[in-house]
Formats: C-alpha cells, sequence, structure tokens
C-alpha cells in the first residue's frame, strides 16, 4: 500500500497542539484587549497552487501602542496587560487560518506590522514572514521591508478587504513566493 | 536588555530539499531568504504562551492499569540560549508515536495499534535551571511509505519558545544506538556531524532510580552557534 498525501509523512502535530481560541488576541481571560480589533486572513498554498490543510500559523506583535510585551522593549511597563501579542491557528480544508487582533501600533523605527510563522509537514525549518498594512506612509521607512528585494515587498503588504479585515496570503513556493526572512 | 543573536551556522541545519520527503520540493521557497536587521520586534518574543495555551504536564505514560504499553523512560532535557545559559519558563510543546509506531492523528494509517492509553503530546515549562523532566514510552519506528523503505528511527518532537521570536525552535530527538538513525533522510539532512550528533539524548547508566524506567538526557540549544538542529 503507498498512501498518498500527508499519510506518506509527519510531522503529526497532536490535534490539541491549535488550542480553541488561540488565533483570538483581542482578549485575554475574559479581559479585553486596548485598540481597535481587526481580522486578518489568508490562504497558505504549495508551489502547485495547492491549499494547505492543518498548517499552522503563528504571530507576534506589538499592543495598539507599538510596545512589545517583553523586557526588551524600554516601554515595556507600559504594554497592554490584557494583550498577549502571540497567537496560533491551523488551516482549514480550503487553507485558509484567520486571526482575531488588534491594529498594532507602530513601533519607534518600524512601520506598524505582524510577525508571522509556519510550520508544517515538509517544512525542514519554521519560515518566518512579516505582514504589513496598506496605504501606510511608514512602509516606506521600515528597515525590514527595506531588506526585501523591491519588486517582491507588495507580496509582504496585506490587502484590505473591508474596514478592519485584511487578506494576507502565504505562498511557500514557486509563483508570487511569499518573501521569508533568514532568522 | 537587548539581545545580541549569533546566526546559526549553516552547517548545522538541514537540507530544506530531502531526496524521498516527497513534500519538500513542493514547500520550501525556492528563492533565498532575506537577512532582516534584527529590531525590537525580533528581539522580543512572547513571554506568555502558557496564558494562552493550555498545559498538559510532562507525565504521559499513564499510571497503574492505565500504564501505557512499551519501554518506560524518563528524559531529562535542558533548554540553552546561545550562551549556554539555563532558559527558564520557557514553553515546550513535545509529540511523539506510541511503542508500535503509531500517532493519534487523523493522517496516521493503519499500520499499527494505537494504545488508548497513549495520547503522545505534552506541554509544560521549564523551570530556573531551564529543566524539565518528560515521563513516557520510548515511540517505535514507522515505516514511510515510499517505493524504498524508509523507517522514520524512534523520535520524539519539540517546539519550543525561547525569550525572543528568534528563539523560536521546531526540531526532534533521536535515541542513541539506533540503526536505524544511519538512514534516517531527515536526521542526515544536516551535513555536519557534530551537529547531527547533538540530536541524539544520552543514555544515563541506570543506578535503580528510577527502578522501572530508562533515563536519557539531552540538551536543546535554541540559537546560536551551538544552536540545535531544526528538524520537521
Amino acid at each position: 500500500m503507498i498512501p498518498t498525501g500527508e499519510a506518506t509523512l509527519g510531522p503529526f502535530f497532536p490535534p490539541r497542539y491549535v488550542d480553541a481560541g488561540a488565533n483570538d488576541l483581542t482578549q485575554c481571560a475574559g479581559r479585553k484587549a486596548q485598540g481597535e480589533a481587526i481580522g486578518i486572513a489568508g490562504c497558505v498554498r504549495q508551489e502547485d497552487g495547492a491549499a494547505l490543510e492543518n498548517l499552522v500559523v503563528e504571530i507576534w506583535q506589538a499592543d495598539a501602542q507599538g510596545i512589545y510585551r517583553h523586557p526588551a522593549d524600554a516601554r515595556h511597563r507600559e504594554a497592554d496587560a490584557d494583550f498577549l501579542g502571540w497567537g496560533r491557528a491551523a488551516t482549514d480544508k480550503a487553507g485558509t487560518y484567520s486571526f482575531r487582533t488588534v491594529r498594532p501600533g507602530a513601533p519607534a523605527g518600524r512601520a506598524r506590522h505582524v510577525n508571522f510563522m509556519v510550520m508544517f509537514s515538509g517544512l525542514m525549518r519554521i519560515l518566518k514572514t512579516t505582514m504589513y498594512f496598506p496605504g501606510e506612509a511608514a512602509n516606506e521607512i521600515d528597515p525590514v521591508l527595506a531588506a526585501v528585494p523591491a519588486a517582491r515587498r507588495a507580496l509582504l503588504v496585506a490587502r484590505q478587504e473591508a474596514p478592519g479585515q485584511y487578506r494576507f496570503d502565504i505562498k511557500l513556493r514557486g509563483q508570487d513566493e511569499t518573501p521569508f526572512f533568514d532568522d | 536588555m537587548q539581545t545580541v543573536i549569533a546566526p546559526r551556522d549553516e552547517r548545522t541545519q538541514p537540507a530544506r530539499i530531502v531526496p524521498g520527503y516527497p513534500q519538500t520540493p513542493w514547500r520550501n521557497p525556492a528563492q533565498p531568504l532575506v537577512r532582516r536587521p534584527p529590531t525590537l520586534s525580533e528581539l522580543t518574543g512572547p513571554l506568555e504562551v502558557a496564558r494562552r495555551v493550555q498545559l498538559l504536564g510532562g507525565d504521559i505514560a499513564g499510571h497503574g492499569e492505565k500504564q501505557a504499553l512499551g519501554q518506560l523512560m524518563h528524559l531529562r532535557v535542558r533548554v540553552l540560549d546561545e550562551d549556554g545559559a539555563p532558559v527558564g519558563g520557557a514553553v515546550v510543546e513535545i509529540w511523539q508515536c506510541n511503542a508500535a509506531g503509531r500517532y493519534i492523528h487523523p493522517n496516521d494509517d493503519e499500520h499499527a495499534p494505537v494504545d488508548r492509553n497513549f495520547y503522545g503530546a505534552a506541554r509544560l515549562v521549564t523551570d530556573d535551571a531551564g529543566s524539565f523532566t518528560l515521563r513516557t514510552v520510548k515511540p517505535g519506528a514507522y515505516p514511510v511509505p515510499t517505493r524504498d523503505g524508509w523507517w522514520r528511527p524512534p523520535h520524539i518532537h519539540f517546539s519550543l519558545f525561547g525569550k525572543v521570536w528568534l528563539s523560536r525552535l521546531v526540531t526532534q530527538m533521536y535515541f542513541p544506538g539506533e540503526p536505524l538513525n544511519g538512514q534516517d533522510r531527515i536526521l542526515n539532512a544536516v551535513p555536519d556531524a557534530a551537529a547531527r550528533e547533538s540530536l541524539v539524548a544520552r543514555l544515563v547508566p541506570p543506578t535503580g532510580d528510577p527502578f522501572d524506567a530508562l533515563v536519557y538526557e539531552h540538551c536543546i540549544v535554541l540559537r546560536g552557534r551551538k544552536a540545535t538542529p531544526a528538524q520537521p
């Protein structure tokens, strides 16, 4: 018997790996985070365009004031106590992930952005990328976006689909391949 | 407090496309990865993951009539940063197949039996010394259904959160003296022999304490020149 597709090899993340509610950063233990709630969703595809199910996506971002809840941020004592900055989602059968979060503030010297990480069967190393918001003047001066070859930068800017709702598709390889960072 | 992060040594990291691992050519980027200047965004990271996910503890072998089948073992792990300092308070997620080589997962086929007393997933937090102990049963080997007969050796998966976004690590651990280690395409995707060896745990000579379990020791380095190789 030669099984097909995902049956051939793990890693088999346990079904409990993605906790219910881990993709909602707008609240923590019933307390609401400060700032404007937004949605971010997108489809993850491989080289042939096939949508990938059960892929794990994580995000890390600053709070609504642009502060990271971490001692390396000089302003961390002012960080929103009800915003952890981290979330995890799994893609569904259509390859779609979704998060509820707050619109991040722009940290000093940066445009507002959301860090992404992807882990999946066949990815020998986790992949990291960063999502930017459309229409932000600060995108022009962001040092991380500037490190990306100019022709590929637009692939890191999400599309606004409705007020407060953004779409950020991820292509792991091939045409319109998402720029990933050498972290 | 600004962390300085040394880059990983590329020879210690696995090739991205692995012959015989059919998903790898479709999913790993073809474009060169972009080197970015580390900013606060990468030099911070989630320190409170345990407020968002359910901790499952590190004892997954079961007890009494509900003890899982297989060789009972304790795995003592230390988690270190790039300077060799222990990383306390780190969330560690662990998953493995049962003693017969079967995962609790809808995509695993039916080549081996499920053990109703073994779920195979742990989630815990390291202590101040960066340590934790996993009580489990030794995972079995399992066949990879490619035409040329590749078996995965016994291994345990780890996902770790360090102190910063740059130290997020997903890897695997192997067992010493396993004949299948030498032919495993995922372990051997790491070019450097010493780096491969760093993925193999050490069997602690039995002392009678504990009397009922083998004891293994392992060390995971999250970042830097001596970083533990990533594994899928």
